[in-house]
């Protein structure tokens, strides 16, 4: 080598060397080969090994003897990490053999990372799951039914919900607690505009824009009577339900028709071109800000809908006191809309060593009061009835104010929703994409109702 | 061109030394210690980046959903691409996002390292000033700095408002958004840039001198010697920056919130590989899709490099 000159270009002294090397390239090239199939083959046989873990227990399940590791993974905020922690802490000094592992993400990584470990045999042994995903994970035999173990009691879980994990004979996810889609309103902006709070038992559609409309002719520019609804599909479930209709049918078809979802458009649209809302740019961005960035948490809008859970979010973010308001329609249509939601759910692998320990801390996290009066309503408004009761005078002011609302909420519910079909997780990406076109005008509501219908039946096809 | 002649005269030969493999003993203990030295990236590359490869090539013929075994379903893939609209929307923001940006970011590249060139003082400031960008362009931090920039009340328009303009939210309406992309892109000309320096400073002065002599002027300079005796780094500047520009995913992600908006205005090739391998838990059609984009560039490649004939001027 040393023959080579070193000055010169790169290319030219480059030359030789390639040239010079050639045979041994050839060996590289073979070893290479050699290699690459060796990986793949390892590649392909950790994927069947993680079926049948060779010393999980035949039969019946017992506990085992000596110390057992589980991984717990869970999505969220650092909030909800710490207190998790917390949880998991007290479980281990309960249970001196059992160690659990914490994995978490945030919720976009989470699902990148869940389907990854799930594809390389390493599914967690717990894991939250959401509505959307439940089924996918469940049909394709990651999770398992928990109705059979015995180390986990769901007597005391809230009936209401309970049946939202239950499907294909099978109990694959426990709610972790129960939610509510409901607008969030500001009555600093009301007071502001000189307008008159609802009387949300009874308002209807025609209220909605009318006031919202008001609300912004009297406030300065720059604040909205409401925050533009489109962009998910849970308000489209309630304005389905009042019609008589489903989003999603039991049996995971849709179950709503073309003119409801044209209809709910067209009102969006109605309500951008009043001023009610904000112009499209606008409202695009504050749909992709969250909810600190939402309208009612920045103080530019009266309305904005979201999850009960995220009212202490969306307070702190405002500064001041918001309220909690029913959909308009709920009185004049064929029937109520609203519904409860599980939150979210624990989910249990189903090719975890150790089945009945994985149980046991299911069973703490969704029981034992002193998991509870750490958990708060983190997960939701606690989906153990009697958990709900012990643990609500530990509330903070909002999270009462919240499960108040839920409370006054139960005995006009009618039913919960079906459980989504595989697939959903993709509809929210289309319903936004959808919704863009609809607000920047590029589609009629009518073109958007077809289109979406077409896109979800062949996403949950 | 005379001198063109003189140069390729001195400098040639030097390739030309024809060996076929190592024969002493010693050329052999270096070949070994090369190969030692070599195995930790060549170890990596195979793991890292050839089975991965290969194994997204198999499954670019299966159903792949992640969560269970892979199922062959032959070219399956490749035909559903025919008809998705999403995928030929990809495929358009791309080619007018790599043939828009591309040449304004070379031509920006190029007019800097000129500038540049011409000796200004404290070059070296200037010079990694102008190089930053390239370091920062394809950053999270920008790229939410961007959206932040070019928002409804964002930097652009507070400048705009003090001439009397109320300009829009860039970033968020469909017709703009892909815009303030292309500028991103534009933006970060600091590595080309730099490598035109280089190639600059290589070409010999006496060129310029003896044109200078026979009476040429500044513009015919530029033409005549700059450019044909640059057209290799701008070939390599090109096909670097094509490869590069239809990988594009860190911006577009950060901006549209992993969506491609609004209405998928922004969403480009990558971005929607991503949705569907991540998002449907469609890997192979993901897969299919990693190996269209690949057959595309390396096409894309292909061309530069024949139709390079043409305009690169090596001129050895």
């Amino acid at each position: 080598m040393s023959q080579h000159p070193t000055s010169g270009t790169t290319t030219r002294s480059a030359a030789p060397t390639a040239r010079h090397g050639r045979s041994r390239r050839r060996g590289l090239a073979a070893t290479a080969g050699i290699a690459v199939t060796g990986f793949l083959l390892a590649a392909c046989g950790s994927g069947d090994g993680g079926l049948a873990p060779a010393d999980r227990p035949a039969g019946e399940a017992t506990a085992a003897e000596g110390p057992v590791e589980l991984r717990f993974s869970w999505w969220g905020s650092d909030t909800r990490h710490q207190l998790t922690q917390e949880v998991i802490d007290l479980f281990e000094a309960e249970h001196e053999n059992i160690t659990i592992v914490a994995d978490y993400a945030s919720w976009g990584d989470y699902w990148d990372k869940l389907s990854t470990s799930v594809a390389a045999g390493d599914t967690p042994d717990i894991m939250t799951q959401e509505e959307r995903y439940l089924r996918e994970y469940a049909s394709r035999g990651v999770i398992q039914d928990m109705s059979a173990l015995d180390a986990l009691d769901l007597s005391g879980i809230d009936e209401e919900i309970l049946g939202a994990g239950n499907f294909d004979d099978g109990q694959f996810g426990v709610p972790t607690g129960i939610n509510a889609y409901a607008l969030v309103a500001d009555p600093q902006i009301y007071e502001q505009a000189g307008v008159e709070m609802p009387d949300d038992t009874s308002w209807t559609w025609d209220d909605y824009l009318q006031i919202t409309t008001e609300i912004a002719a009297n406030t300065p520019d720059g604040v909205y009577g409401a925050q533009d609804y489109g962009f998910n599909e849970p308000g489209f479930a309630i304005f389905a339900r009042q019609k008589g209709e489903e989003l999603y049918t039991p049996e995971g078809e849709l179950g709503f028709s073309e003119e409801t979802l044209a209809e709910w458009w067209e009102l969006s649209l109605q309500l951008q071109e009043a001023g009610a809302t904000p112009p499209a740019t606008k409202s695009v961005e504050v749909e992709n800000g969250g909810p600190e960035m939402s309208l009612v948490g920045t103080g530019q809008g009266a309305h904005s809908m979201f999850w009960t859970n995220q009212l202490e979010a969306l307070t702190s973010a405002a500064g001041h006191d918001l309220e909690l308001l029913r959909h308009p329609g709920e009185a004049d249509g064929e029937r109520t809309g609203m519904y409860f939601k599980p939150s979210m759910y624990y989910s249990i692998s189903s090719t975890t060593e150790y089945p009945v320990e994985a149980a046991m801390f299911v069973d703490f996290l969704l029981n034992s009061t002193e998991a509870g009066e750490l958990i708060l309503s983190d997960r939701g408004l606690p989906a153990n009835t009697d958990v709900r009761e012990a643990v609500r005078d530990s509330f903070t002011d909002v999270d009462k104010q919240a499960a108040q609302f839920l409370d006054d909420l139960g005995p006009v519910i009618v039913d919960s929703l079906a459980t989504p079909p595989e697939g959903s997780g993709e509809v929210v990406n289309i319903i936004k994409r959808i919704n863009e076109q609809v607000l920047f005008g590029q589609i009629t509501p009518q073109e958007a109702a077809s289109q979406f219908m077409a896109e979800v039946e062949g996403a949950i096809g | 061109m005379s001198a063109v002649a003189e140069l390729r005269s001195t400098t040639k030969g030097t390739g030309r030394r024809v060996r076929r493999g190592p024969t002493t003993a010693s050329e052999k203990r270096d070949a070994r210690a090369a190969i030692f030295f070599l195995s930790p990236w060549v170890v990596g590359l195979l793991l890292i980046t050839v089975g991965p490869i290969l194994a997204s090539l198999y499954l670019s013929f299966t159903d792949y959903g992640l969560l269970a075994a892979p199922e062959w379903i032959g070219l399956e893939n490749y035909q559903r691409m025919i008809d998705d609209p999403r995928l030929h929307n990809a495929l358009l923001v791309t080619f007018r996002y790599v043939f828009i940006s591309v040449p304004l970011q070379l031509a920006a590249a190029l007019a800097l390292a000129l500038f540049l060139d011409r000796g200004v003082r404290g070059i070296a400031l200037y010079r990694s000033a102008y190089y930053l960008p390239s370091l920062l362009g394809g950053s999270v931090a920008v790229a939410i700095l961007w959206r932040q920039v070019f928002g409804t009340d964002g930097l652009v328009n507070q400048a705009l408002a003090v001439i009397g303009i109320e300009g829009q939210g860039w970033v968020s309406h469909p017709d703009t958004a892909l815009g303030t992309l292309m500028i991103l892109n534009v933006w970060t000309f600091g590595s080309p840039m730099v490598i035109f320096l280089a190639g600059l400073r290589q070409i010999p002065e006496m060129y310029y001198e003896a044109a200078s002599i026979d009476g040429a002027g500044r513009m015919r300079r530029f033409w005549s010697i700059t450019i044909p005796l640059l057209t290799p780094i701008i070939f390599f500047n090109l096909v670097l920056q094509v490869i590069g520009a239809f990988q594009t995913f860190t911006q577009a992600f950060i901006v549209s919130s992993g969506t491609g908006g609004p209405a998928d205005s922004t969403l480009f090739y990558t971005l929607y590989l991503y949705q569907k391998g991540f998002g449907s838990l469609d890997m192979g059609y993901a897969s299919a899709m990693a190996w269209l984009l690949l057959a595309i560039v390396a096409g894309l490649t292909a061309v530069n490099f024949f139709a390079s004939k043409y305009w690169v001027f090596y001129n050895d």
